[in-house]
């Protein structure tokens, strides 16, 4: 073939692209999707429920733990192939979290912040894989068929997001805990030491300064109630940007590939992949901090 | 809550999912690679600590080598100087001794001279007084025996100037 210039090239593979875009189009439609919010159950034997995010978690550890295992089945001093690519990845996390955290924290928090980092990129990037979505089983409902798929992104179930919250909320509350001491940690939500000494400042009769001090125990009380409340908030706002996230996601190239079944969807998956980075990233960056601000030694009042 | 789909078996399973993944990071990837990340730093940290002493050896070596240069090049220096010394003590011996020769040459010279020449005075002085003798003889005929005049002619040589003694 003779040499095409840049722009020919350019011009050509917009026109394969327009026609396997009309080609698709035209005559390979695809039936409006059905969407279910809950991940869909399979199975139910012996009453668990096995649903299609299950098995999407599955894959996830069957993946991981498989690149794992290759990458240090055989550990060289000089590294080669894959386990070059896996330390690298690995030390860029492990300097992302030594960054924040400090090198001595960073060293105790890196296997759970790595761990829900791996989980949630991983969760992302094989949902992107064909057959996500695609393999399922045919179910009447009501009089349209709808495809049940076997294999569902496991971050679209809220159940996996909620799951990683706990992780991270349970991680938190135990470095804080165990940094501080049980009291300490817990004089950040219940702080009524103000409060009784005001009390007893006014048994005593010195009803000024008891005073002051019974309203400043109160707004350190109230001041505790708002630390918990944001605690368990974090739960919320954790799963749900991250399921939101991940599940918008899935609608979107559902809904383009409904729109035009062929190509169109592609910049679309590069979002995805770049979402899935994201999420990722931020899910274990946010863990990271609320751990360093457990550590960190609260000012007493 | 229903259906948004939270439902706590599945929860529960996700939980056991994510602690079996955890496990399997844990010992598969994050144990290993730290391990080979401590001994790997630990290597480097090693190797460089041994540079630096291989440095120094070699500085020290270095070192000794120039002193041991310094020291030869001293030595070399006096023994030149020694060769030197003895070189100009032999010449001095051998002109001294050559010196000596000449003087016992000359002096054997000198002594073997004197005696020829007193025996050329001797001879001329014999012949002298032979001819002397004869002359006489022809002079006074048999007038003194032969004895008597040698006497004579020896006792006037003897007070003659330019004679013997």
């Amino acid at each position: 073939m003779a040499r095409i210039s840049r722009r020919r090239r350019i011009g050509i593979i917009a026109l394969i692209s327009f026609g396997l875009i009309a080609v698709g189009a035209i005559f390979f439609p695809i039936s409006m999707p059905h969407f279910e919010l809950a991940a869909e159950v399979l199975w139910s034997p012996f009453g668990i429920p096995i649903t299609n995010t299950m098995i999407g978690a599955w894959l996830t550890i069957l993946v991981m733990g498989g690149i794992a295992y290759a990458a240090t089945r055989k550990m060289r001093l000089v590294p080669h192939g894959l386990q070059n690519v896996m330390e690298a990845s690995v030390e860029m996390l492990m300097n992302f979290v030594e960054s924040i955290a400090g090198k001595e924290n960073g060293r105790k928090f890196f296997p759970v912040v790595a761990t829900i980092f791996i989980f949630v990129i991983a969760n992302a990037w094989l949902a992107l894989l064909p057959g996500f979505m695609s393999i399922g089983f045919w179910h009447t409902e009501g009089e349209e068929q709808v495809l049940i798929p076997l294999f569902r992104g496991a971050n679209t179930d809220i159940n996996v997001p909620l799951a990683l919250a706990l992780v991270s909320f349970i991680f938190v509350e135990y470095w804080g805990f165990r940094s501080h001491g049980f009291i300490r940690y817990m004089s950040k939500f219940v702080n009524v030491r103000q409060y009784f000494g005001g009390v007893g400042q006014m048994l005593r009769g010195r009803v000024r300064s008891g005073m002051g001090m019974l309203f400043s125990g109160i707004i350190d009380i109230f001041v505790g109630f708002i630390e918990m409340v944001s605690e368990m908030v974090r739960i919320m706002s954790f799963t749900f940007r991250l399921f939101g996230n991940m599940t918008a996601g899935e609608i979107l190239i559902f809904s383009m590939m409904f729109l035009i079944p062929w190509v169109a969807a592609i910049p679309f998956y590069g979002l995805e992949l770049f979402i899935g980075f994201v999420q990722a990233l931020i899910f274990c960056g946010l863990t990271l901090v609320f751990l360093v601000m457990a550590v960190t030694p609260h000012e007493e009042h | 809550m229903g259906a948004i789909g939270i439902d706590w078996q599945v929860l529960l399973a996700q939980l056991i999912n994510f602690g079996i993944l955890f496990g399997l990071l844990f010992f598969l990837l994050y144990k290993p690679m730290r391990r080979t990340f401590d001994e790997r730093s630990n290597r480097i940290k090693e190797s460089m600590e041994q540079a630096e002493q291989i440095k120094e050896q070699m500085a020290k070596t270095e070192e000794q080598v120039k002193e041991q240069l310094g020291a030869a090049r001293r030595d070399g220096q006096d023994i030149l100087a020694q060769a030197a010394q003895m070189g100009e003590r032999l010449k001095e011996e051998a002109r001294g001794e050559a010196r000596q020769e000449a003087e016992v040459i000359v002096a054997r010279a000198r002594t073997e001279i004197e005696r020829e020449r007193d025996e050329a005075i001797d001879e001329v002085k014999r012949q002298f007084v032979d001819l002397a003798i004869t002359a006489a003889e022809k002079v006074v005929n048999e007038t003194l025996d032969r004895k008597k005049h040698r006497r004579l002619i020896e006792e006037v040589l003897e007070q003659a100037p330019g004679g013997k003694g």
